[in-house]
């Protein structure tokens, strides 16, 4: 039976219009109705060469569900590519012209001889989330616009993490995880963010390997990859933030890139170094016991539930209470995550829920006793229910409402000082 | 559900009038089981001469003359604001229709027949296939509808 969702935290898979903005001069050309860019676009860091606003748009209407769409979308797309400077075009279908029947891949395929790259992507909204959409969008790209290469370049590796825009911190995050991994030795090629556009997408067939940083996102483009273009791929399923994870993934990366293990050790020995340098000076703070919350609670999607449970239960020596991720992660990967849970330091374990209804989650967090104020972290949806219970809240997933993040990052060993700030600035300020 | 379609067609096989050249419509009634012609309507003129006047963005001129120059706004011609009279004449004598299929039509056109909640299609095919597909895509509407 159909059901209303409480508390959305996820968009359409259309939402991979902002995947495709995050590659510098790609252009999302839209078959959906008018006013999909618009619900779908935030105004967190979305306005620049490209903005929503602009993306062409088929607008299609009651008419072009009667008759077809296809006319309106070869116009749409010849008009765009006369119009538009862009690298690289991405025609990404919405749920009507999907449900009507449209066959826009056909429509995409007359392009096939144009000046510029034309490719098609299927997110409609009945599909699946924007992360799923994010997935189609990679997908799109490696079957449509890569061919397989013999040549590869030594050391270079693709690196893939989690949705730009819906992941607040994606363009810290994966310059932050680039810069480890070259002091690793080995070449870092993203396709997201300042600077990554088309140049990167053409390297992507040359890595050596690719590296998937997410619990879940992108497995099964990963896999096409393995497939397509002959790359395997290292999966690194949590976002490693602080000395602990961050050492681990090194470790892990270094292992499998057969980058030399004193390299690696070099590296880790001078992070860490620094890290803990950090740590020591303000022990007096981590150790008053008076400051900080006895247990927490995460509800975010997978990436940062894993994230930041493991950062806050092996670094920072915190008990987590039940961990919700709200991403609707696909059945086939639930149980590996759970089991993630199960593999945190000084044998402690975390009960985690995938629930997407914010009701439930609410009650949840109302019912369970954290033996003192709790410590939130997750969307602006739980900033009420935190201050209900007059414990602490922190700001980190969608939807974000209470903080600006230009280039902030979690990731890596700076990434996890940058959350013991957050946190501790929202715990010491209550004794203020 | 009983309701009729608009069409402006010249000999009842192609869809091949637009709608501001139009000088008469072929109403069709049309229901779930299909659709038959029911009447010609003839359009009347509202201009002074009897002149029959050309819509749209095309009358302009051809109104200024009549009119004395001023078109814009409200000219207090009796149909509101920015409706040229021979469009609301057009608009009200299909009032009583579900839809409204030529071949081509104009903005201020358009904006005058959604606000009577009358839906558009212009198109360039023949009338049965404009028909046969309008009338399918009703049908499947109003039978979820009633679910």
């Amino acid at each position: 039976m159909a059901k209303l969702l409480d508390k959305q935290r996820y968009k359409c898979a259309l939402g991979a219009m902002q995947s495709v903005q995050a590659i510098q001069r790609a252009l999302p050309i839209l078959h959906s109705g008018p006013g999909c860019a618009q619900k779908l676009c935030e105004s967190v860091g979305s306005s620049g060469y490209f903005s929503p606003n602009i993306f062409p748009c088929t607008s299609v209407n009651e008419k072009d569900v009667v008759f077809g769409g296809v006319k309106k979308l070869d116009s749409t797309i010849e008009n765009a590519l006369k119009v538009i400077d862009a690298d690289l075009y991405v025609v990404l279908t919405g749920c009507i012209p999907e449900i009507v029947g449209d066959d826009s891949e056909e429509v995409v395929s007359r392009f096939a001889d144009s000046r510029k790259p034309v490719i098609y992507a299927p997110t409609a909204g009945f599909k699946g989330n924007n992360y799923k959409g994010h997935e189609q969008v990679i997908d799109a790209i490696v079957n449509q616009y890569l061919k397989k290469t013999d040549k590869k370049q030594k050391g270079l590796v693709n690196i893939w993490a989690d949705v730009p825009y819906q992941d607040l911190f994606w363009l810290g995050n994966i310059r932050e995880i680039e810069k480890l991994v070259s002091e690793l030795g080995l070449i870092p090629n993203t396709i997201f963010g300042y600077q990554r556009g088309i140049g990167q997408i053409n390297k992507i067939p040359e890595a050596e390997f690719n590296l998937l940083i997410s619990p879940w996102v992108g497995v099964s483009s990963m896999k096409n990859m393995e497939r397509k273009l002959g790359i395997p791929f290292l999966h690194y399923k949590t976002l490693p933030i602080g000395a602990t994870e961050t050492s681990r993934f090194l470790r892990t990366v270094g292992e499998y890139a057969g980058v030399d293990k004193e390299i690696t050790e070099e590296v880790i020995r001078k992070k860490e170094d620094y890290y803990y340098y950090l740590i020591e000076r303000y022990a007096d703070i981590f150790l008053e016991n008076r400051v900080i919350n006895k247990q927490f609670t995460v509800v975010s999607d997978a990436q940062y539930v894993l994230g930041i449970t493991k950062f806050l239960v092996n670094d920072l020596g915190l008990i987590p209470a039940k961990q919700f991720v709200v991403d609707d992660t696909p059945n086939k990967y639930r149980e590996e995550i759970k089991e993630e849970f199960k593999n945190l330091n000084y044998g402690i374990k975390a009960d985690v829920s995938f629930e997407t209804d914010g009701y439930k989650i609410h009650e949840e967090i109302k019912n369970h006793d954290y033996h003192g104020y709790p410590l939130v972290l997750g969307g602006y949806y739980e900033k009420e229910v935190t201050e209900k219970l007059k414990g602490n809240f922190l700001n980190i997933s969608y939807p974000v409402q209470d903080k600006v993040v230009l280039d902030n990052f979690y990731a890596g060993y700076a990434g996890g000082i940058r959350l013991i700030e957050d946190i501790y600035t929202v715990a010491v300020s209550r004794f203020n | 559900m009983e309701y009729k379609i608009a069409v402006g067609t010249s000999e009842g096989i192609q869809v091949d009038l637009k709608f501001g050249e139009a000088a008469f419509f072929q109403i069709y009634l049309a229901d779930e089981n299909g659709f038959r012609l029911l009447e010609k309507r003839q359009i009347k003129s509202s201009s002074p001469d009897g002149k029959t006047l050309l819509s749209g963005c095309d009358g302009y001129s051809e109104k200024e003359k009549l009119f004395g120059g001023s078109c814009e706004g409200c000219t207090g011609n009796g149909h509101g604001c920015g409706a040229p009279g021979d469009i609301a004449d057009k608009v009200n004598l299909i009032g009583d229709c579900r839809c409204i299929v030529c071949k081509k039509i104009g903005f201020q056109a358009v904006r005058q027949l959604e606000r009577k909640a009358i839906s558009v299609f212009d198109v360039d095919c023949s009338v049965n296939d404009a028909l046969n597909k309008i009338t399918s895509y009703y049908t499947r509407i109003d039978s979820g509808m009633k679910n």
